[in-house]
């Protein structure tokens, strides 16, 4: 039992870290804040491992203590962090284009957090819009206005015809 | 499905592709571009949200659960620091000033040491990493040594490796290799990571050191202990 509880988890943590640390990521915008929420995350799950009952739920539930953690460091500055971004500090070493992928990841710093996190959840969770909807607490309608609205802003993007063109070809 | 049917769902999904929309997709031209664009897009999306994650994430993540708890967590904190120490015949020393010392075993130390896991990390891993050549920064090297207060020794002294070690939390360690004239040392640098206390650890061939300094320690692995001993002179 007790084996089994720690091999599961630590089979999870492998599974999940590395998207729960993307999603932190562009919730926080900081690459050392957002690896403290992945423990942060993971330290919760701990405590809680043993009121996991169904194991397929494990994604969704991994995400929804994330998403948590952040609110609660970020309650008190509320403030929108959007102005105060810093995109030179991502290395741009998994990209093939730096240049056109930069310009994306400018676009998702841009979009408001309540257009970017839907599509993020999507992007990188797999979630479907009903999952998403579970997750944020708002309709699935809701879900659906906001990725579409999210987007459009990318296709109102300056040179997008060039952007996906190119890697069209 | 018309057009603006196909659209609106496009946009909330570029990749679902099902029965009503292929069929669209097959008869109309302008909505078959759409749909290729749309996918592009998505891709240099997916692309640009993948940003790049820090090395051994996962293994720090173990690590820091199996240090928060022991008890439940005895025997992954076991797999994860001790028992490959112990498995390779280490034995720990807790100095007890100049040349004594009171041989105790890796359990006894407890898996919240960070030496123990460190010097673990660096005997399972280094032969690799040395192979693979990979570089860290120099700055934030000099930088560590400085806050700890140590000299970076110089003379016939050059850096073979520096890198992070995925086994300290929240990627504070350091990982640096020197060729000495007394032979190959590693030094894990732990600024912000305070060490309780001295702790000399012997393997067959190998010799471990961790001392607290400052707000943090280091870690010296060396071929023997009077190496090692030469080569604190040099840092401090
Ligand atoms: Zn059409």
């Amino acid at each position: 039992m007790f084996e089994g509880g720690k091999s599961r988890f630590e089979r999870v943590v492998r599974a999940f870290s590395t998207e729960l640390y993307r999603y932190a990521y562009w919730l926080c915008r900081d690459r050392f804040v957002a690896e403290d929420l992945v423990q942060e995350t993971f330290a919760r799950a701990w405590q809680a491992w043993e009121k996991l009952q169904d194991e397929n739920a494990v994604k969704a539930w991994l995400y929804s203590i994330l998403r948590n953690e952040h609110a609660r460091l970020f309650e008190r500055k509320r403030l929108d962090r959007d102005d105060e971004q810093d995109l030179g500090e991502i290395p741009d070493t998994v990209s093939s284009n730096p240049h056109a992928s930069l310009e994306i990841r400018e676009a998702i710093h841009s979009l408001p957090q309540s257009y970017r996190e839907p599509l993020l959840l999507q992007v990188l969770g797999g979630f479907s819009c009903s999952e998403i909807a579970g997750l944020m607490g708002i309709s699935e309608g809701a879900v659906m206005t906001r990725l579409s609205r999210a987007r459009l802003a990318f296709r109102q993007l300056p040179g997008w015809d060039v952007m996906t063109r190119k890697k069209a070809s | 499905m018309n057009c603006m049917e196909l659209r609106r769902s496009l946009l909330v999904n570029p990749r679902l592709r099902d029965g009503d929309l292929q069929t669209h997709l097959a008869e109309c031209a302008a909505c078959s571009a759409f749909a290729r664009q749309m996918e592009s897009l998505e891709s240099r999306i997916e692309e640009a949200a993948r940003v790049p994650v820090p090395e051994a994430l996962d293994e720090r993540v173990l690590l820091r659960q199996s240090m928060r708890r022991p008890a439940r967590f005895a025997m992954l904190a076991l797999a994860a620091s001790i028992t490959l120490a112990v498995g390779l015949g280490i034995l720990v020393v807790h100095e007890r000033g100049p040349g004594g010392g009171e041989i105790v075993s890796g359990v006894a130390l407890g898996s919240e040491h960070p030496a123990v896991a460190a010097i673990s990390y660096v005997l399972d891993n280094e032969p690799q990493l040395l192979e693979e050549g990979r570089r860290g920064d120099p700055a934030v090297m000099r930088g560590a040594f400085a806050r700890l207060g140590l000299n970076l020794p110089a003379n016939g002294v050059t850096v073979r490796y520096l890198g992070k070690c995925p086994v300290v939390p929240s990627g504070t360690g350091e990982h640096v290799v020197l060729d000495t004239p007394v032979g190959r040392v590693t030094l894990i640098l732990v600024p912000e990571q305070p060490f309780t206390s001295p702790v000399v650890v012997a393997d067959r061939d190998k010799t471990a050191v961790a001392r607290a300094v400052r707000t943090g320690g280091y870690i010296l692995i060396a071929d023997s202990l009077k190496n090692a001993r030469q080569i604190e002179k040099m840092l401090m």
